[in-house]
């Protein structure tokens, strides 16, 4: 199984992707992960030619050829990274290749408290029209105070959280695969590739 | 007011933009909305700080200045978009200028429910601790199907969006003045001396010594002869520099030292304890922003005036007319004190002006009871005054004995009316009444003052001759745009294209004084700077006292009793500080026992624009019971008195018709009002009763009675003196209603020249009061309009004598 792996700040020193790496290494048996970085892209701004820049185009190929996508997000502010947001605007303007993805959402913070209302945000922006993910329900996985949560061969120190992740990836995989039956050829697919807020404003309600 | 508006997105073309744009140019004559926009903002990024881009800069010293923020937010799948995500991660890492200001959010998106979810993720975005916004509650102002919204013009089709545009803003703009009001820094003062408190150090306590003036933490020693060098060192050198720096509590702990960092803190708090204050309010206040800023700064100008209120910008604006320089201090945020709050127009005579309106019902018995007054009642000053204008009454009523006349009015009436309404007998027995010369002064030159204002850009509505509450007759000049605001607003901007400088979160503190001579200000502004301006004159315009109970109380002769808990409808700033600034240069008060109570004051919140606000002519006051108990066009003491032996609160009660005639509010803010419960509607009257809770066939026959009495022109139980509209068309109002403290009367004794006397009855050089701040004038009741022509006249005639002074 293939998945990629998108760390969700631009920040040099992150440990969702110290998280990403982690789960890179030690669940290599079971799938491949690919971390992805999304630093390079371009500020969103609507271009009238909805063509994705470089940049843009690389990860949403990644996506495409993947099983599933695994968000790691930092919460800033209450919510997702402004850079997070923006990755996602523009696969939402451009290529869509988030829909019908099966998408598992992640997030690691360097309190004791975690990240959840940054991931209940995330849930809600990718089950939008455009980028109607297929997110994984009933996980939401917070490591807190995540400085402290690798030792120096980049291992998980606490054993609960550790224990945790196993269990909710284990059902990731069980969810990507359950997921292909259900979208081999689904109508939907089609229409929320070609959905438009101009649409539902012109009262073709969905 | 100024607020800054936020277009939440980048895009090229945007209906969130014109929606900024359409509110810039709708809301214009409220207040000025400078629109930002995110193109040149870099994506946020932790490890690559640009916090010192001018972009950035920008937008942090823009919003800082700015009286609130309106962020128009498109919603980007289901959130709000990354570029405005990215410039509010900016303001929340290493700048913080969000924090504690107020925010209006409104949204254009194509879907119907407009950008509903993005503005509920923005509301939490704003709320983390980073950012700490005070978000407006509720009004959330959605625009769905923003692409058919906008005529070619870029302004609103719909009226009703219009009208919920402006409720949702008349609210921002409350709501910003209240935020401003939460942010002022609650005062401290300590009982001056040296505290010996402890220190933790590593070997133990240490001793320390903490050092506190009247309002200053001056002096942090900590005897550390007895600990060895180390990390713990710099704590206590860092620590006590970060307390004093920005005389606050909320200090950065030095990492490796945070046992001893803390020690220090509690033993200041300790020691601030000891001197009788409240160490949590230190706590509270803001971080300091390092040693490095300049802590104390002078300046040196021609008047400095404290408080930019109308009396107070009018004497700025005045002095740099005559070609010299002013500075106006400000204690508050915002400008304006309680002159932006001031809803009626201002009394001035202008016969000329007024002839031209027709009287109305009652006026002319009102001049008749006047002129039948037994002399032997007028005190001698103004009995001159007073034959003269019985004179000019009678010639008027005779000449128009037998046919509908014009509005009567001369200065004479004006003066006589402040003198009779002013008069008063306190609890002691204590009589008084307005000092003659300074209600000639006021009543002679109140016209040129809204002369005056009109140069300065102030215009006012010629079609309609109105009276405020409690003005006893027609004669407010109303102005154009909303009230209060209107004066300050073309007063504000005045001074701002003259190079009149206004510093507002600067309290004045003490005058300087040397030989007598006053001879400028210290003040403190709210990041602890101490401010000295040396001028040739002071005007103290800082306004009264009426929003500080223990004042009001201690010197009260008038009121049975006052509240600890009473409502005001003023300013939360005008707690009497330019009185005790005159004391201090051994000034003498006049009249300090008589405050003014505004009868029609909302029960909850002390304001008096909420409900329904009609001109006198059509009041109906109810007590609990449904029944009228006082002449409703009465002053305000009488109404304030009758209303407190009916158990204060009561109800002003209003048909279809009189609810036309309310001048402060829209149909919008009134249903509003119903829904919330706090002001009441029903299509019958007895239903109305019931939801009061009043008998409703005596709450009937009372109306009905009234109706009565409007027909006969008539009222033989209260003795009404105007009246105008009958109550008959359905649906019914009911606004509830309690006094509270409006205006002190008392206050700085002046001379016509506005010299601030003391009590050798000799002229305090250097030093001038104008506005509310003085007494003398209104005495023991001042009557609804009068104060602003007592600001604006005096405000100007400060600023003469102060200059002319300057001269000889
Ligand atoms: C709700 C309301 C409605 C009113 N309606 C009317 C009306 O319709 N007609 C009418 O004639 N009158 C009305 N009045 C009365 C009138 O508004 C005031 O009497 C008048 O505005 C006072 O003006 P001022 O310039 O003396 O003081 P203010 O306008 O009150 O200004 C005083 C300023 O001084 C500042 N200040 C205080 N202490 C310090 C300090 N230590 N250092 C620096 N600054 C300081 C204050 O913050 C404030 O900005 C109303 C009053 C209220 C409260
Ligand atoms: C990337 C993107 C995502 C969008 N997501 C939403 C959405 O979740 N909900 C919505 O009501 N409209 C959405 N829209 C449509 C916007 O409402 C529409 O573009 C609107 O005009 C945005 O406001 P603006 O004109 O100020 O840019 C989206 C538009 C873009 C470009």
């Amino acid at each position: 199984m293939k998945l990629v792996g998108i760390v969700g700040t631009n920040s040099s020193e992150s440990t969702n992707r110290r998280l990403l790496q982690y789960m890179k290494q030690h669940y290599s048996e079971q799938a491949e992960i690919e971390i992805c970085e999304i630093d390079e892209i371009p500020v969103f701004d609507e271009p009238e030619d909805k063509t994705a820049p470089q940049a843009v185009q690389v990860l949403s190929d990644k996506i495409a050829a993947s099983d599933g996508v695994i968000f790691a997000t930092p919460e800033y502010d209450h919510s997702i990274p402004a850079v997070l947001k923006n990755a996602i605007e523009w696969l939402s303007y451009t290529t869509r290749p988030l829909i019908n993805k099966p998408v598992m959402i992640i997030g690691a913070s360097l309190g004791a408290l975690g990240t959840s209302r940054a991931q209940a945000h995330l849930r809600q922006i990718l089950e939008a029209p455009e980028l109607k993910a297929l997110i994984m329900p009933n996980v939401e996985y917070l490591l807190g105070r995540a400085l402290e949560a690798f030792d120096d061969n980049g291992n998980m120190v606490y054993e609960d959280k550790a224990k945790e992740l196993d269990n909710d990836f284990t059902e990731f995989l069980s969810f990507v695969k359950l997921t292909e039956k259900l979208t081999a050829n689904s109508k939907f697919f089609e229409i929320s590739k070609q959905f438009s807020w101009k649409q539902v404003a012109n009262g073709e309600d969905m | 007011m100024k607020f800054i508006g936020i277009v939440g997105t980048n895009a090229k073309k945007s209906y969130n933009r014109m929606l900024l744009q359409f509110m810039q140019k709708h809301f214009a004559s409220k207040a000025e909305i400078e629109i930002l926009e995110l193109k040149d903002v870099p994506m946020f990024n932790e490890s690559k700080d640009q916090s010192d881009s001018p972009i950035i800069q920008e937008f942090n010293r823009k919003i800082e200045a700015s009286d609130g923020v309106i962020i128009a937010t498109p919603e980007h799948n289901h959130s709000i978009p990354a570029a405005l995500k990215s410039i509010i991660e900016w303001l929340s890492f290493n700048l913080h200028p969000l924090d504690g200001k107020a925010v209006m959010i409104v949204g254009a998106s194509y879907n119907i429910q407009g950008s509903s979810r993005a503005q509920l993720h923005l509301r939490q975005v704003l709320d983390a601790p980073g950012v700490n916004a005070s978000v407006m509650p509720g009004s959330e102002f959605l625009l769905g199907k923003a692409q058919d919204a906008f005529d070619n013009k870029g302004d609103l089709k719909s009226q009703r969006t219009i009208d919920f545009l402006d409720s949702c803003f008349a609210k921002f703009m409350k709501f910003s003045d209240i935020i401003a009001q939460m942010n002022i820094p609650e005062d401290i003062t300590y009982e001056p001396g040296t505290f010996k408190v402890t220190a933790v150090g590593h070997n133990g306590d240490l001793p320390m010594e903490v050092t506190l003036s009247d309002d200053r933490i001056e002096k942090i020693d900590i005897d550390t002869s007895s600990e060895t060098q180390g990390i713990a060192d710099v704590a206590f050198k860092r620590i006590p520099q970060q307390i004093i720096d920005g005389q606050t509590l909320n200090v950065d702990v030095v990492s490796g030292a945070s046992i001893t960092s803390r020690g220090v803190v509690d033993g200041v708090a300790k020691a601030v304890k000891m001197a009788g204050a409240n160490p949590d309010i230190l706590k509270k206040r803001k971080k300091s922003n390092g040693p490095n800023k300049q802590n104390v700064v002078e300046y040196q100008t021609d008047v400095v005036v404290v408080g930019a209120g109308g009396a107070g910008l009018t004497a700025a604006a005045r002095t740099i007319q005559q070609g010299k320089k002013a500075i106006v201090l400000e204690k508050f945020p915002a400008i304006g004190g309680n002159t932006v709050r001031a809803g009626g127009p201002m009394n001035a005579a202008d016969p000329e002006w007024q002839n031209k309106f027709e009287e109305i019902t009652g006026e002319r018995h009102t001049l008749k009871e006047i002129s039948e007054i037994d002399e032997k009642t007028i005190d001698v000053e103004y009995l001159a005054d007073f034959k003269a204008l019985k004179k000019q009454i009678n010639e008027y009523l005779k000449e128009n004995e037998d046919k509908k006349a014009y509005l009567f009015d001369s200065k004479l009436l004006h003066r006589i009316q402040t003198y009779l309404g002013g008069k008063r007998t306190d609890l002691q027995g204590n009589k008084i009444y307005g000092q003659y010369d300074l209600v000639k002064e006021l009543t002679d030159h109140a016209l040129e003052s809204v002369k005056w204002l009109e140069d300065i850009g102030v215009k006012f509505d010629k079609t309609q001759v109105t009276m405020p509450v409690g003005a006893l007759w027609r004669r407010g000049h109303k102005p154009l745009g909303s009230q209060g605001f209107a004066f300050i607003e073309a007063l504000k901007k005045y001074l701002e294209s003259n190079d009149g400088q206004i510093m507002t979160d600067t309290a004045a503190k003490e005058l300087i004084i040397e030989d007598g001579q006053v001879k400028g200000i210290i003040a403190r502004s709210s990041d602890g700077k101490k401010i000295i301006v040396h001028a040739k004159a002071v005007v103290l315009a800082s306004g009264g006292f009426g929003a500080n109970t223990k004042m009001l109380k201690k010197y009260n002769t008038y009121w049975s009793n006052i509240d600890d808990n009473i409502k005001t409808t003023n300013s939360p700033a005008i707690t009497g500080d330019g009185i005790r600034l005159g004391q201090s240069a051994g000034a003498e008060l006049v009249g300090m026992g008589f405050s003014q109570m505004m009868p029609v004051s909302d029960p909850e919140t002390g304001e008096l624009f909420s409900g329904l606000q009609v001109p006198p002519q059509n009041f109906v006051m109810v007590n609990q019971k449904g029944k009228r108990f006082v002449n409703e066009y009465g002053s305000r003491d009488e109404l304030t008195k009758a209303a407190i032996d009916n158990g204060s609160l009561f109800y002003l009660i209003a048909d279809d018709a009189i609810k036309e005639t309310a001048y402060n509010t829209s149909q919008a803010q009134i249903d509003k009002q119903v829904e919330q419960g706090t002001l009441y509607r029903d299509d019958t009257l007895e239903g109305l009763a019931k939801q009061v809770g009043m008998d409703p066939a005596t709450f009937v026959k009372t109306i009905n009675d009234y109706n009565s009495y409007v027909d006969a022109g008539e009222d033989p139980e209260f003795h009404k003196s105007a009246f105008d509209l009958k109550v008959e068309k359905a649906p019914f109002y009911a606004t509830p209603r309690k006094p509270a403290v409006h205006h002190t009367m008392g206050g700085l004794k002046i001379d016509t020249d506005a010299h601030v006397i003391n009590q050798d009855e000799k002229i305090i050089p250097g030093l001038y009061a104008a506005g509310e701040v003085a007494g003398g004038i209104h005495a023991g009741n001042r009557l609804g309009g009068n104060s602003l022509s007592d600001i604006f006249t005096f405000g100007r005639i400060a600023a003469n004598n102060a200059l002319k002074d300057m001269e000889s």
